[in-house]
């Protein structure tokens, strides 16, 4: 967990707080459908709470920062294009809010998304 | 020139009056990427979001670059089938957000035109219906006030529109106007757009390729952008003096200080009636004007912005007697490096001439150094090159072995993170950039590229210098000699049978593509010429001929 000291007392960041912001930029990521979560129990276990950040994995030293991403991608997109803006878009939106620095960000693309044509 | 001037009348009658099938689409898509590209530095300049990284123009134009170099040689087809290909190009070749949903934007287009002959009014409202059905399925939640917004706006005005209006060119026309208010809007829908103080840049960006469509059946200009002002240090002054043509002799730039506020819109349309390829720049309330003006016009611009307000400097050139100089140099000296941001890595290469330049440029090299055989580039060249850049990743192809060496120094010397990557052929260098992705870490990009290297086999044509025995292979002085991988395999008496036997060596028939690229030797219709036996004794290859410019080596040739 993550702190800082102000006169008036500290300022901790929990890792959530990474994820959730990383989770909500994902979405708003263009070609990116879905999230997946990481493994079977991540899957059961969101079944029955409702974690805001599925599909995100971060590990937060104090310093610095390492996201690991599971995506879902709409078929027909560049995919590379596609994983490479996820990861442009996370980092700005982790760095201005948090003005944390990012060391590395993985995306998995977990699966591909089929749409219906007509 | 007006809309209802005869010329543009005449224009619409020729439009109206034949079908519009697939190669009329085909020069719609060039005017669409000529006017998005002469905007691209503009469009550039917008992007706040959600990266500030400022290359959405650039994006778009590669994407639509791509689109159109798979329809550019395709011969007659229906529309259908030549927005498939569109499609296709614009997927293989999409480049960053903007690039990818541009690249959705196409292929819903293409969806909504499929089978279709030729492109009728209810077609045209169906593509772009499907287009923006196909790029809102892209992403779950979307955000409005983007290009989403403008692609969703083009379709529902154009699809109130259909009841009164069938014409494919009214619905276009339709279209334009509908885009251009929709990006007019985006800030009202996008905050951080308003706080920037622009509109979406992507969003911008479409409305330029519609409206550079629509230029072109009215027979407007596509190469001067539109009324806009751009920073000072954005002004690109080499450029334009590529496109000098007939009645514009004159070049003249006026800095000055307006008087109030500067009317843009009188502004240029004044500036238009004296001449063309204007831009005005703007840095801290200074403007400058650059026009290329006919020689009975050419103390018009000064005179005209005298009474706009307090000039400062006035530089003019006689364009016309450059030409000659220009023409010396190869046809298209300019090319555009690939803009480097810091994080980023940035490739310096070495190349021998003007073309392959343009093709490294073009593959996202961001410094040239010129060389080759012969012309070894030192270290110290190799240096300058980069420590500029705003980056302390680099990766360097030195194309040639005998500046592998130089390149490994530079790479001692520099306090910056350096990957050499060892290509040896011009080949290699381009195989090698093809695998490279700027925003990745430096060793897995140089890891890549290394191994991509392997990938092609690389020949070279070019003229024996003195009598030799090599590996076997006699050659005699003045004899045309090929090499392949670097390695003496024959000589011949004329370069078509050097570059056909070579083909054979490479076992050419067992790969997929033939790139020729032809030196400053040979001119382009003799390049051609033998393009077209290559072509003939390979029919199930895909042959590529470009203007390398090299010097000494009639062809290089990659064979992958």
């Amino acid at each position: 967990m993550g702190e800082e000291t102000t006169s008036l007392g500290s300022i901790s960041i929990s890792p959530n707080v990474v994820a959730t912001i990383a989770y909500q930029a994902t979405l708003e990521s263009y070609g990116v459908v879905g999230l997946a979560p990481r493994n079977l129990a991540e899957g059961l276990a969101q079944t029955i709470i409702n974690e805001p950040a599925r599909g995100v994995a971060v590990d937060y030293d104090g310093e610095n920062v390492d996201i690991e991403i599971h995506i879902i991608v709409e078929y027909g997109t560049r995919i590379t294009s596609v994983a490479a803006s996820v990861a442009n878009t996370i980092r700005y939106h982790v760095e201005k809010a948090l003005g944390l620095r990012i060391n590395t960000i993985n995306v998995h693309i977990a699966g591909l998304r089929v749409s219906s044509t007509d | 020139m007006g809309l209802d001037s005869p010329e543009t009348q005449q224009r619409l009658e020729k439009f109206r009056g034949a079908p519009m099938d697939g190669q009329s689409l085909k020069r719609l898509v060039e005017a669409g990427l000529t006017w998005l590209r002469t905007n691209q530095q503009m469009v550039n300049a917008l992007n706040v979001f959600p990266v500030p990284d400022g290359d959405t123009g650039t994006n778009m134009v590669l994407t639509m670059q791509s689109a159109y170099n798979e329809i550019n040689d395709l011969g007659h087809r229906d529309v259908g089938e030549m927005t498939a290909a569109i499609s296709q190009g614009a997927l293989m070749g999409a480049r960053g957000n903007s690039g990818v949903i541009l690249s959705q934007l196409w292929r819903g287009f293409s969806r909504g035109l499929q089978g279709q002959e030729v492109l009728d009014g209810p077609g045209l409202v169906r593509a772009f219906a499907e287009a923006r059905d196909t790029a809102y399925k892209g992403v779950v939640r979307p955000v409005e006030g983007t290009i989403l917004t403008v692609a969703k706006d083009i379709a529902a005005a154009t699809e109130a529109g259909l009841s009164s209006v069938q014409d494919p060119i009214e619905l276009l026309a339709l279209a334009v106007k509908a885009a251009e208010a929709s990006v007019e809007r985006t800030p009202d829908l996008l905050p951080v757009l308003k706080q920037a103080g622009v509109v979406d840049a992507g969003g911008m960006g479409l409305f330029f390729i519609l409206e550079g469509m629509l230029r072109h059946i009215y027979g407007e200009p596509l190469d001067t952008p539109l009324a806009s002002v751009q920073p000072l240090s954005a002004m690109n002054l080499e450029s334009a003096m590529e496109e000098v043509e007939e009645g514009q002799d004159y070049e003249v730039v006026v800095d000055f200080y307006p008087q109030g506020t500067l009317d843009l819109k009188t502004f240029y349309g004044k500036l238009e009636s004296m001449g063309t390829s204007i831009q005005v720049g703007e840095g801290e309330g200074m403007y400058r004007m650059h026009i290329h003006v006919p020689l009975e016009n050419r103390y018009q611009p000064i005179d005209y912005i005298m009474g706009l307000g307090t000039i400062t400097k006035v530089a003019m050139e006689n364009l016309i007697a450059q030409m000659d100089e220009i023409d010396q140099k190869a046809k298209g000296d300019y090319f555009e490096l690939a803009n480097v941001e810091p994080g980023q890595i940035a490739v310096v290469t070495v190349s021998p001439g003007a073309g392959l330049s343009r093709i490294f440029a073009s593959l996202g090299v961001a410094a040239i150094v010129e060389g080759g055989q012969t012309m070894n580039p030192s270290t110290q060249e190799i240096l300058a090159a980069f420590e500029n850049l705003p980056t302390d990743k680099m990766i360097i192809l030195p194309n040639n072995k005998n500046i592998l060496m130089a390149a490994n120094q530079a790479k001692e010397v520099t306090v910056k993170k350096v990957s050499v990557i060892p290509s040896r052929t011009i080949p290699q260098g381009l195989a090698a950039m093809l695998a490279f992705n700027p925003d990745d870490e430096l060793e897995p990009v140089a890891e890549k590229m290394n191994k991509s290297l392997g990938l092609v086999q690389s020949g070279e044509i070019t003229i024996a210098t003195r009598s030799v025995e090599i590996d076997g292979v006699m050659v005699e002085k003045g004899q045309v000699i090929a090499l392949l991988d670097g390695k003496l395999v024959l000589s011949a008496k004329t370069v078509e049978k050097a570059v056909l036997g070579l083909l054979k060596k490479a076992e050419a028939a067992d790969h997929e593509l033939i790139t020729l690229f032809f030196g400053e030797d040979l001119s382009n219709a003799d390049a051609n010429q033998i393009a077209d036996k290559v072509r003939k004794a390979y029919p199930g290859q895909e042959i590529e001929v470009q203007d390398g410019g090299q010097p000494h080596y009639q062809f290089i040739l990659s064979v992958e």
